[in-house]
């Protein structure tokens, strides 16, 4: 009976991780693949032989494409990584002030954290339209520093419920001995509290980072030109067309992921601890 | 200390919502010159007549009762399933990855395994047998289509919180059923589930709130074809706000709707976050 079971947990275990991995795989191997291979049948599963091609370019181009290399990806990655970079500093710095004041001084109390929680789950949509409209009115439409005012409406939240938990956890008595030695609040918050949570800090900045990087529907509407697209809208672009050259989007697709997977998976406690309020401490 | 949180806010949130609310009230396009026309609940009377806005509708709430509940089983089983087993740590961290991957780059990985001439699911299905489908054609499999990535996304996001939670449970508790001669599912129903249920019902307030907004993955992999069926509502307002018109009266009585139905759902989750214990208030 138990090898029964376990032969069925592990036929169970292999088709998840199947389903859950193999569109990553696909994405990850197109990349790799010669322009023959992208469209062949039966489709190549396996690449044998991996080309940098669709990363660097190739002679020929091939019809119905709009490029064959991503080699013009170059100021869409500037922009993100220019508009993910600011999100995390300033959402890093607005949110830290703001889950101090909270943390210590109860500013606002529970109707101010709700309020906070409910930005987060504004649809962006929503949103989007009438910033669309202010921003072009202060004629910042297409620049990074529309982007990133979006941005932080998202990031915040979320850094503002991991930094609460990391602040909540630093005991006051230290917060109290300071004050004895006659620092103000001011003091006490950058050499006392910000040194010891400088884990919580570091978290709450990728992930902002990674958010800011990934976001699609703000730069959709509030970029028009390569001055300040980001990744995600180059890739949008790319897809367009009646036959679309998957490796070079296949390859400018994994740049765009690497960064993400890679900081995400470096967080993982303080990203669920973020999603879920504090639900869970991750 | 926290003003500038303060002025991101109010600057972005609070003033784009009134303007919002305000200009449901006008007939005001930014595609034509004409300054804005009072028309009174004009645009709201407009929503319920609109096809396309009843289809985008029908569409969400679709995606509510099939891709959201399945999301919550699946992920509750893949947590009991993946715990005590050998390597869970691995699991956990692999099956981040399809939640974090920017939903962009999700939509291209599979509108290439839906291609219907070269698609490996396709591919897949010759081999046992059936016949190629075409995945983005037809009003039924496009919306298949759309509800599979949406559990491909977010099951991993349901399936970690939950197994976070059951490692919260203590140990004592546990052991205390097993005691009282709770064995294998009996102790799961009886013990573990109920004591889930408050992040349960969390995870799934979380999931509806977001399936509301789903719009990435149907402009990247459908573009809410064909005709309309795969049309999100936000991917509506999307075409109706901008894409096709600028219409920003009619988008925003939409966007309102949208947001008078999240609220609700937002001060419903706010029944089941255990505030007091995490902010010590």
């Amino acid at each position: 009976m138990n090898w029964v079971w376990r032969s069925i947990k592990g036929i169970l275990i292999t088709a998840v991780l199947f389903f859950f991995l193999f569109p990553v795989y696909w994405l990850v191997t197109t990349a790799f693949k010669k322009s023959e291979a992208w469209f062949s049948w039966p489709p190549s599963l396996v690449v044998f032989q991996p080309t940098w091609e669709n990363f660097l370019g190739s002679e020929g181009e091939f019809f119905g494409s709009t490029t064959t290399a991503i080699a013009t990806i170059t100021p869409y990655l500037r922009n993100s990584i220019a508009v993910a970079l600011c999100v995390a500093l300033f959402s890093t710095v607005i949110a830290a002030c703001a889950s101090y004041a909270i943390s210590r001084f109860r500013v606002g109390g529970m109707g101010f954290v709700s309020w906070i929680i409910s930005i987060r789950m504004l649809p962006p949509i929503a949103s989007a339209l009438p910033l669309y409209v202010v921003f072009s009115r202060l004629r910042l439409v297409n620049t990074w520093w529309a982007l990133i005012a979006a941005h932080l409406v998202f990031t915040i939240p979320f850094s503002v419920w991991i930094l609460l938990t990391f602040f909540n956890e630093i005991p006051r008595e230290l917060d109290e001995a300071a004050y004895v030695d006659g620092a103000n609040t001011w003091q006490t918050f950058r050499r006392v509290v910000l040194p010891l949570s400088v884990p919580g800090l570091a978290a709450v900045a990728t992930l902002a980072f990674i958010q800011s990087w990934g976001e699609f529907l703000m730069a959709l509407v509030l970029t028009t030109g390569k001055e300040a697209q980001t990744l995600p809208i180059y890739l949008g672009r790319f897809i367009t067309g009646w036959r679309i050259a998957w490796g070079p989007l296949a390859a400018a697709g994994l740049v765009t992921m690497i960064p993400v997977i890679l900081f995400s998976l470096l967080m993982q406690r303080y990203l669920l601890r973020g999603l879920t309020f504090g639900a869970v401490k991750g | 200390m926290i003003l500038p949180l303060l002025i991101v806010f109010i600057g972005l949130t609070l003033y784009p919502f009134g303007y919002m609310i305000f200009m449901s009230f006008f007939r005001y396009s930014l595609a034509s010159w004409e300054k804005p026309e009072f028309v009174g609940i004009d645009n709201y009377r407009e929503v319920f007549r609109d096809r396309t806005a009843r289809s985008s509708v029908d569409f969400t709430l679709l995606l509510l009762v099939t891709a959201v509940p399945l999301e919550i089983l699946l992920g509750i089983g893949i947590a009991f399933l993946f715990r005590d087993s050998l390597g869970e740590k691995v699991f956990r961290s692999v099956l981040l990855i399809p939640m974090m991957v920017p939903a962009v780059v999700a939509g291209i990985a599979w509108k290439m395994l839906y291609n219907f001439e070269f698609g490996p699911i396709n591919y897949f299905l010759t081999l046992l047998g059936g016949e190629k489908i075409s995945w983005l054609g037809t009003q039924f499999f496009s919306r298949l289509g759309v509800i599979l990535i949406d559990v491909w996304q977010w099951t991993p996001f349901v399936f970690l919180v939950i197994y976070a939670g059951l490692q919260s449970i203590p140990r004592d508790v546990v052991e205390a059923s097993l005691v009282d001669g709770a064995r294998g599912f009996t102790a799961l129903r009886y013990v573990e589930l109920p004591l889930l249920r408050p992040l349960i019902w969390v995870v799934l307030i979380i999931r509806v709130i977001d399936a509301l907004k789903l719009f990435d993955i149907v402009y990247m992999v459908t573009f809410g074809g064909p005709g309309s069926a795969t049309h999100s509502y936000s991917f509506y307002i999307y075409k109706v706000g901008v894409s096709f018109g600028w219409d920003i009266g009619y988008a925003s009585a939409l966007s309102i709707l949208l947001l008078i139905a999240i609220t609700i759902l937002t001060n419903l989750l706010f029944r089941f976050l255990r505030f007091r214990e995490t902010l010590e208030l």
